[in-house]
């Protein structure tokens, strides 16, 4: 099979890396600047 | 989880205990026994401006939030809001 015929076969993934990186980025700083934890059922929480 | 609203007033909700950190703040909920982590002293500082701006938007830019970051504290309110640790400010 010829190398043309592959790059013709491969989707444009340029665009959608992008904005699934940006949307991650988005989420991962959401998730840094806060982090939840329930206490309940912990030993010593009353 | 909705998109957090930070054109409308928000403030920290009534059964939320806060304690200052060098690393943010430990916010606890005395009704849902939840404990959250605000790992960033700016968001801290938005946080702690809620009661007192019009809206969250203004709490950002009292806090020194830079525009290119709100989206980032958007998400980080919005986790706030669905775990009830802050809440819609009604008026009086």
């Amino acid at each position: 099979m010829s190398d043309t015929a592959t790059e013709l076969l491969d989707p444009p993934a340029e665009e959608a890396d992008a904005d699934t990186a940006a949307e991650t980025d988005d989420v991962i700083a959401a998730d840094l600047l806060v982090e939840e934890i329930s206490i309940d059922g912990m030993c010593g929480v009353y | 989880m909705d998109a957090f609203d930070l054109d409308a007033a928000w403030r920290l909700h009534p059964q939320v205990s806060v304690r200052p950190e060098r690393f943010g703040a430990l916010l606890y909920h005395f009704g849902t026994r939840r404990l959250s982590f605000v790992k960033s002293r700016e968001l801290f500082a938005v946080v702690t401006a809620l009661d007192s701006q019009p809206t969250a938007r203004a709490a950002c830019a009292q806090a020194g939030v830079d525009a290119a970051d709100l989206p980032g504290y958007a998400r980080a309110l919005g986790t706030l809001a669905a775990s009830r640790m802050i809440c819609e400010r009604t008026a009086a």
